[in-house]
């Protein structure tokens, strides 16, 4: 067993080869220009080159390989790692079985073919996703309903039922489990104490506090709900948008009073900012750079492995973006913006990117 | 030296509708493991059996549903004297997958009631938690069942870690939330507020935090003694209807019963074609199969597959490729007095196909080791007793126990102790103690043939499998094991006043040399990382065969110890009357047998994993694991 002094040194080392393969600016205006054949070569994506695949089984393809790159470095990272170490960044991760268990449970309230429902599940590590065997083989919805009653997800089975019951949309199920995962989250960052607390803090907290607002501002302003359901949806930062800033946040009528009554520097951040997309681009560059600082200058090695598998999933969504783009014949000028090389100049051009999309997908989960 | 089984590599093929046939006769020969590998013939690509095992997988997890509701009695023995092993043919199986299927819809139907049972159930038992506690307070319960003019009241119950959240969530609605008790993961709250424009926000509210409403009955203040004859009534109400829908179930269940019970003997007869799946492949009508058989068993699996296929089949049998030495599996150790020993090593690995198996030497070795060092014949009788005592919970490890215990009573009568006790038994020999130099020469001698048992192993291992350099020049090789002896040789001219030996000498110098040299040739760096690392290796060779020579004077040192701290218990009852004496030799005794015996047994694995294994067992092996047919119990 390494010492704890070892298991940093290794683990600092391990991060700090790793992050070589981060993309900067430069490599990611060379991707930009690249066709298919050459981002395969270079990435080796052999699926990209069989045409005898439809360009959505292509583009699925892609994301489970790119998936699976993010999580087998995720798993070569934790392997030295001591538990509370090992399980804030696996809680992190966690975020893909979450996807399963969304599409699991939305396929079924849909009565699809079970085969389909395996077929659009991502192939995860067991240490990121014990199967659920049992839920994918439930037969009916109340079966399902009742597997989740019983099984580690019965506080989100309620939210389930009613869906089921009265026909609704599954949105607030999804925002149940969303809502789960990210106060899961900021639990296991508060069971450090030692100095690994406070950049841990610090990159969470920059993550949470970017959720936190973007949900306020989607549920208020997008889906018209009272400040009290918001509030009800929200996850408290530790950083800048804690509880007590959450509850006046949310009673603010409009956007630009939100945006202004903002803690520093977000308030400065996104004093420009007329768009629910603005803030979401804006907030995910402030993500980056916190996870960058903390890359480069963190003392706490656990922050700095999580740190890189933040940017790394960044960069791995980026390329999805330009290959999705690519598969699907999108303009020069869309696939750009996807890749924030160019600016939007109108919001509404946004929609059809895959980039934007995986994106959304990223930041919702 | 005790020799691996030898193998054998067959291919069998097979038509199409023979493969459920083929498949149980290879199951009912138990020595076919099978070989995952794909051929290598592209158009074998087929998987004839993949709809078969969805279908068994399916099939079977609706009977395992189904038996959660319905007792279905365990299958009885498969007994193939009554030809009851049969082949279950894919139709068949899809037809009882279908008929599993059409039961488990109604079972569900029947789960569900039982489930909405349950939860009035939770429901009824919360809300008499919640009106016990009503009582204490001095408040007008009425008030909290109706709405008011101005005021909402909403009591009921939400689990605890939504409750925080909520709390905000419903002062920003101008409302305030009161927990008034905890139980288990549930909060019991009151939420009360003004009515008006926000009842429609709270109601959203409280549906995503999983609020539960707790009604307040009618009469709560004027007549308790009422309202608790009223709860109870519902409790009985609500058993009743639960027994009465169990007993609709076993009256539904009961015509199909005998069905259930041959559903569960055909999944387990349609087992061994779904445990072959992996390495099933097909061309049309051509089905490969491959696996690994013990060369003894080879015969008989050809005569049953000739006996028991109705259509021709091809069968071709040779030797494992040395590229294949990896895959080819290992019949482990089956010898009962062996087992624990063998299990024991696993926990290290499996050996490779034709490395040495180390169980025997394990065992003679461990016995030695542990009963040398923990000698007594009281505490070695306590051991083996309490084995046996414990047998039927530690299962087949009881033997380790006794054997242990044994070994470390025959040490008890050559160094005469029992129980510490030196002056009771005539000992075969001495006690450790009385002469602890002629000890410390014993264990070293001991290590230095331990040692040397290893090494030739890991030189065995090598040239089994032509590994001529690596048995010369590598790790433990023969110019190691050379260097050890010239060493060791060396040592003894020392020992006895002697100058080393010009023998001694040049045999030590040549055999580093001889290793420096191959380290050199096999080193690609720069020529000062050379120099260093190439020294360095060297350097760990003097020492490393120093210290783990060394190393086996714990045998001795264990051995003393184990004496001194018998003397030491004496010392102390010495100092107390007669009750504390008897006393003090009873925990003391207790005493060095938990811990000393513990630290013993860790020493001796210690030597076993470091000192022997990592010279000569690889383990990096896998162990025979041939397709079988369950004949009884349910499948898992």
């Amino acid at each position: 067993m390494m010492s704890n002094a070892a298991t940093h040194a290794y683990l600092n080392t391990r991060v700090a080869v790793m992050a070589t393969r981060l993309f900067d600016p430069d490599t990611i205006g060379q991707l930009s220009q690249m066709q298919l054949p050459e981002l395969a070569e270079r990435f080796g994506l052999a699926a990209l080159l069989d045409e005898q695949l439809s360009a959505r089984t292509r583009g699925r393809a892609i994301e489970q390989t790119l998936i699976q790159v993010l999580l087998a470095e995720l798993q070569v990272l934790v392997r030295p790692m001591p538990a509370t170490e090992r399980a804030v960044v696996l809680a992190w991760g966690r975020k893909y079985a979450l996807f399963n268990l969304k599409t699991l449970i939305r396929g079924k309230l849909y009565a699809l073919d079970q085969q389909e429902i395996r077929d659009s599940l991502f192939d995860l590590p067991t240490i990121i996703d014990p199967p659920d065997q049992e839920l994918l083989r439930a037969e009916n919805v109340p079966e399902l309903l009742r597997q989740l009653e019983a099984g580690p997800h019965r506080l989100i089975a309620r939210q389930a039922r009613e869906a089921y019951e009265q026909r609704r949309e599954p949105f607030a199920l999804e925002a149940a489990i969303d809502q789960r995962y990210y106060a899961g989250l900021a639990r296991q960052v508060m069971q450090f104490y030692d100095t690994n607390l406070h950049p841990l803090q610090q990159l969470i907290g920059a993550e949470l506090d970017r959720t936190a607002l973007l949900w306020l501002l989607r549920f208020r302003f997008s889906y018209q709900f009272s400040p009290s359901e918001t509030f009800y949806q929200l996850v408290p930062s530790m950083r800048l948008l804690h509880r007590a800033r959450l509850l006046t946040l949310v009673n603010v009528e409009d956007l630009t009073g939100v945006l202004a009554a903002l803690p520093p520097p977000l308030d400065t951040l996104l004093s420009e900012c007329r768009t629910i997309i603005d803030v979401q681009r804006r907030m995910g560059r402030h993500v980056a750079h916190a996870a960058q600082r903390l890359l480069l200058q963190s003392p706490s090695a656990v922050a700095r492995a999580l740190a890189y598998l933040m940017l790394r999933e960044m960069d791995l969504y980026l390329l999805f973006a330009l290959i999705q783009g690519r598969l699907l014949n999108l303009s020069t000028e869309v696939v750009d913006i996807a890749l924030e090389i160019i600016e939007p100049t109108c919001p509404w051009n946004l929609a059809p990117t895959g980039g934007t999309a995986a994106r959304h997908r990223a930041a919702a989960a | 030296m005790p020799r691996p089984r030898i193998m054998k590599h067959v291919r069998l093929l097979v038509l199409t509708e023979d493969l459920p046939q083929a498949s149980l006769t290879l199951a009912q020969t138990e020595s076919f493991h099978p070989d995952t590998r794909p051929p290598l013939e592209p158009a074998l690509s087929g998987l004839p059996g993949r709809t078969y095992r969805d279908t068994y997988y399916q099939a079977r997890s609706r009977l395992d549903k189904i038996a959660k509701l319905i007792a279905v009695p365990e299958a009885p023995m498969l007994d193939p004297k009554l030809d009851q092993v049969r082949v279950v043919e894919p139709a068949e199986l899809v037809q009882l997958d279908d008929w599993l299927g059409q039961i488990w819809q109604k079972a569900s139907g029947y789960e569900e009631e039982l489930r909405r049972l349950d939860d009035q159930e939770r429901l009824i038992r919360e809300q008499e938690a919640a009106l016990a506690n009503f009582q204490h307070l001095q408040i007008d319960l009425r008030m909290l069942r109706n709405k008011t003019r101005f005021l909402d009241f909403y009591v009921g119950i939400v689990p605890r870690e939504n409750l925080r959240q909520l709390e905000g969530a419903v002062g920003l609605a101008d409302h305030l939330l009161h927990v008034y008790m905890q139980r288990g993961d549930q909060s019991h709250v009151v939420i009360i507020g003004p009515t008006g424009t926000t009842e429609a926000q709270l109601s959203a509210v409280l549906d995503a935090a999983d609020f539960q409403p707790l009604p307040i009955p009618e009469g709560l203040d004027d007549d308790p003694q009422q309202l608790r004859q009223d709860l109870d009534a519902q409790h009985l109400a609500n058993r009743v209807r639960h027994q009465s829908e169990y007993e609709r179930i076993a009256e539904w269940s009961a015509p199909f019963l005998e069905r259930l019970v041959a559903a569960r003997r055909t999944l387990m007869l349609a087992e061994p074609l779904v445990a072959l799946d992996p390495s099933v492949r097909s061309s049309g009508h051509l089905v490969h199969l491959a696996g690994w058989v013990p060369a003894r068993a080879v015969d008989d699996l050809t005569a049953r597959l000739g006996q028991s296929l109705a259509l021709p089949f091809d069968l071709r049998v040779r030797d494992p490729l040395p590229t294949e030495r990896k895959l080819v599996p290992t019949v482990t150790t089956k010898n009962r007095l062996l087992e624990p020993f063998a299990m024991l090593v696993q926990q290290y690995g499996i050996p490779e196909y034709g490395e040495v198996d180390p169980t025997p030497l394990f065992a003679v070795t461990f016995l030695l080791m542990f009963g040398s060092m923990f000698g007594d014949v009281g505490q070695g009788a306590a051991i083996a007793g309490l084995a046996w005592w414990l047998r039927a919970r530690l299962g087949r490890f009881w033997l380790f126990g006794l054997m242990a215990g044994l070994a470390s009573m025959v040490f008890g009568f050559i160094y005469g102790s029992i129980f510490g006790y030196e002056e009771v038994l005539p000992a075969l020999w001495m006690s450790p103690i009385h002469d602890p130099i002629l000890m410390l020469k014993i264990a070293l001698g001991y290590g230095v043939v331990f040692l040397t048992i290893a090494c030739l192993i890991a030189i065995y291992n090598r040239l089994v499998i032509k590994n001529w350099w690596g048995a010369l020049f590598g790790h433990h090789g023969i110019v190691n094991l050379v260097f050890y002896l010239a060493l060791v040789w060396g040592g003894l001219h020392l020992g006895r006043g002697e100058s080393f030996g010009t023998v001694p000498t040049f045999l030590v110098s040549t055999a580093l040399a001889a290793l420096a040299w191959y380290a050199w040739r096999h080193l690609e760096a720069p020529l000062g990382e050379k120099i260093l690392v190439v020294f360095i290796e060297t350097l760990e060779t003097v020492i490393g065969y120093i210290s783990n020579t060394l190393s086996f004077l714990r045998i001795a040192a264990f051995s003393l110890n184990h004496v001194a701290l018998s003397i030491a218990v004496f010392t102390l009852a010495g100092m107390m009357g007669a009750f504390g004496h008897v006393v003090t030799v009873i925990l003391g005794n207790v005493f060095i047998l938990v811990l000393e015996g513990g630290i013993v047994m860790i020493q001796v694995m210690r030597l076993q994993y470091y000192e022997g294994f990592s010279r000569y067992f690889a383990g990096e092996g896998h162990a025979f694991a041939p397709l079988k047919l369950r004949r009884g119990s349910a499948p898992s």
